[in-house]
């Protein structure tokens, strides 16, 4: 173990070693990209680029993560413990897929412009400093360095009005949620003297939570809410999933997601652990009402986009379950089921890309009929990637809700848990149908052929495969979140030990 | 100084902001909302550094920066909206249903 002091300029470098590298990077990029940025060539230079970017910060972050340091007293503006490293594995796994599965759809869609990848790497850094964020300061920034480069990428497809339309009701969304999320920060500075959230903890323990503490809190559950589109801040993402590019969909999917509900786990674990009662029952209406609305609207769905779009407002739901029990148990199944989440939406939004054209809007089931006959295998991944987002045994999605469950459970509060299990039972009847077009219906004339490049079968393959080794074999990514999470007890150290 | 009358003001520009942002159904009216919105926000933190020391001041100059990135990524969407529709008005751009 060893200490290092997040005041020095060294010290906070080695501390944000992933973010300061995958920034360089993108900066590299950029550079590149501005004397090469006219052919399909240079745009598929520039993917490479930032793959190598995004190696090296995974690079970083193994260094990070073995050699154990611990921050010299407070740590002020990042995390320096597993909790935070973990959310960046998990960004930086997206991120990687994401520009794999890119490669072959710029060239496709003909959106040559290779600043495409430098968005991509500086949303992954803005998703890296949200999810690691100890003062409310950085999670701002962190969230608006993400946002306004997904801004910019959903609407990249100029030519589409589709794609125009989603970046116009993304941003106004976006910078909306983000005003309500600001001013929750005011008055929570405004009512504790302090943006650090170990010490909004601290003060906030002294006694009962000031009125201006309350209202910060609920205005930043507003803000969080419309960034991982919970219902009923989730009109937006409908909308802004189907026009945006596919892979892009998929980032923000995922990336975005995780990167919220991490910062939001950390914020309430850390900073509002004595408030528990209060935030508690706001938490749960979000994520009942997440579960139950998103999953209900997904079943009338025919468009395969708008119906992942659904279902990712139903897995907030299942999420923010996972947060509302409040416990490093609840902590660590969130950081799971993110990961299983993650891959599995990767894989299912990959083989979208290749399924359609022209921002695949019109995937619907009757477009996938057939296809288990015609691409055995292309069919067999997305029947795995359904019954991951089902929860069905043998996949992580069931690892994921099983832990979920678990951290309800052990609340002592069933109901949470009973509404889980029976809307991911409705959710069946969403997910299921996929796979019986896909085997039991014949094939019509119009049927996509479904060509992938081998960068895309390689990221189908990996999160595939890793979503079934670890379905039946979750021992080790299950030590993982689970030792990860430890580090959000929920247990707020005293005044003393705080101010050195 | 005028520390509540400050939070007022500033909670009674942010609910301008708002109501704006939901009643009013162009565009650039809706986006110049959302920066009301901040800067109402700004002024708490102004108002509240008295109290509790710098702090709050230099979060102002991050909301501006914010703001700023903002203002241009936006406008440039916009832009891009008004390309395919020829109107920034809210109720011409609905082709997303479903």
């Amino acid at each position: 173990m060893q200490t290092i002091d997040l005041a020095t300029a060294g010290g906070a470098t080695l501390a944000l070693l992933p973010e300061v590298v995958l920034t360089g990077a993108a900066l590299v990029v950029l550079l590149v990209l501005s004397w090469r940025h006219t052919t399909a060539e240079d745009s598929r230079l520039a993917g490479y680029l930032s793959l190598g970017g995004v190696g090296l910060s995974a690079v970083a972050l193994a260094y990070l993560w073995t050699a154990d340091l611990q921050p010299l007293g407070l740590a002020h503006m990042i995390a320096v413990d597993t909790f935070r490293y973990a959310a960046v594995a998990i960004i930086l796994i997206a991120t990687a897929a994401t520009i794999l599965l890119s490669l072959q759809y710029v060239e496709r869609e003909r959106l040559l412009a290779p600043e495409y990848y430098c968005l991509i790497l500086l949303a992954a850094t803005g998703m890296m400093y949200l999810a690691g964020a100890t003062d409310l300061i950085v999670s701002f920034l962190g969230l608006e360095v993400m946002s306004v480069a997904v801004y910019v990428l959903v609407g990249f497809n100029r030519g589409s009005v589709f794609s125009a339309e989603a970046a116009l009701k993304y941003f106004l969304i976006g910078a909306f949620a983000s005003a309500f999320l600001l001013y929750g920060i005011a008055l929570i500075y405004g009512a504790t003297g302090t943006t650090n959230i170990m010490e909004i903890g601290a003060r906030l323990g002294q006694g009962n939570i000031p009125v201006l503490g309350a209202l910060g809190l609920g205005l930043l559950l507003i803000g969080f809410g419309f960034k991982v589109a919970a219902v009923p801040f989730h009109m937006w993402a409908p909308d802004v999933y189907d026009g945006a590019p596919t892979p892009i969909t998929g980032f923000m999917a995922t990336g975005v997601k995780a990167a919220g509900v991490i910062a939001l786990t950390r914020i309430l674990f850390d900073g509002f652990s004595h408030s528990i009662d209060l935030w508690q029952p706001v938490v749960a209406a979000l994520a009942i009402a997440s579960m139950v609305l998103g999953n209900l609207v997904a079943l009338s769905q025919r468009s395969l986009k708008r119906m992942l779009a659904y279902s990712s407002i139903a897995h907030a739901g299942y999420l923010l379950t996972a947060i509302w029990t409040g416990s490093s148990l609840g902590a660590g199944a969130t950081l799971l089921y993110i990961l299983a989440y993650v891959l599995t939406t990767l894989a299912t939004f990959g083989i979208l890309a290749a399924l359609g054209r022209g921002g695949e809007r019109d995937v619907t089931l009757d477009t996938i009929a057939g296809l288990g006959a015609r691409r055995p295998w292309l069919a067999f991944a997305l029947s795995a990637c359904m019954l991951s987002l089902l929860g069905f045994p043998g996949t992580l999605g069931f690892i994921g809700k099983w832990t979920i469950l678990m951290a309800i459970v052990n609340q002592a509060h069933a109901a949470l848990g009973i509404i889980l299990v029976l809307t991911s039972l409705v959710s069946a009847g969403y997910y299921l149908p996929v796979i019986m077009s896909m085997y039991m219906k014949p094939a019509s004339a119009t049927s996509p052929e479904g060509k992938m490049s081998g960068a895309g079968i390689a990221v189908i393959v990996v999160t595939v495969g890793l979503l079934l080794v670890f379905g039946f074999w979750p021992g080790p990514v299950l030590g993982i979140a689970t030792n990860s999470a430890r580090v959000l007890s929920g247990a707020v150290p005293s005044v003393n030990a705080l101010v050195r | 100084m005028l520390l509540g009358p400050a939070l007022a003001l500033s909670a009674i520009l942010f609910s301008i902001g708002v109501a704006g942002v939901l009643l009013r159904r162009n565009a650039i009216v809706l986006f110049m909302c959302i920066e009301l919105m901040l800067n109402a926000v700004n002024l708490s933190f102004v108002a509240l550094a008295q109290v509790h020391g710098l702090g709050g001041q230099i979060m102002v100059f991050f909301v501006m920066t914010v703001a700023a990135a903002e203002a241009a990524v936006g406008l440039a969407i916009i832009l891009a909206i008004f390309r395919h529709t020829q109107s920034v008005d809210l109720q011409n751009i609905n082709v997303l249903q479903g």
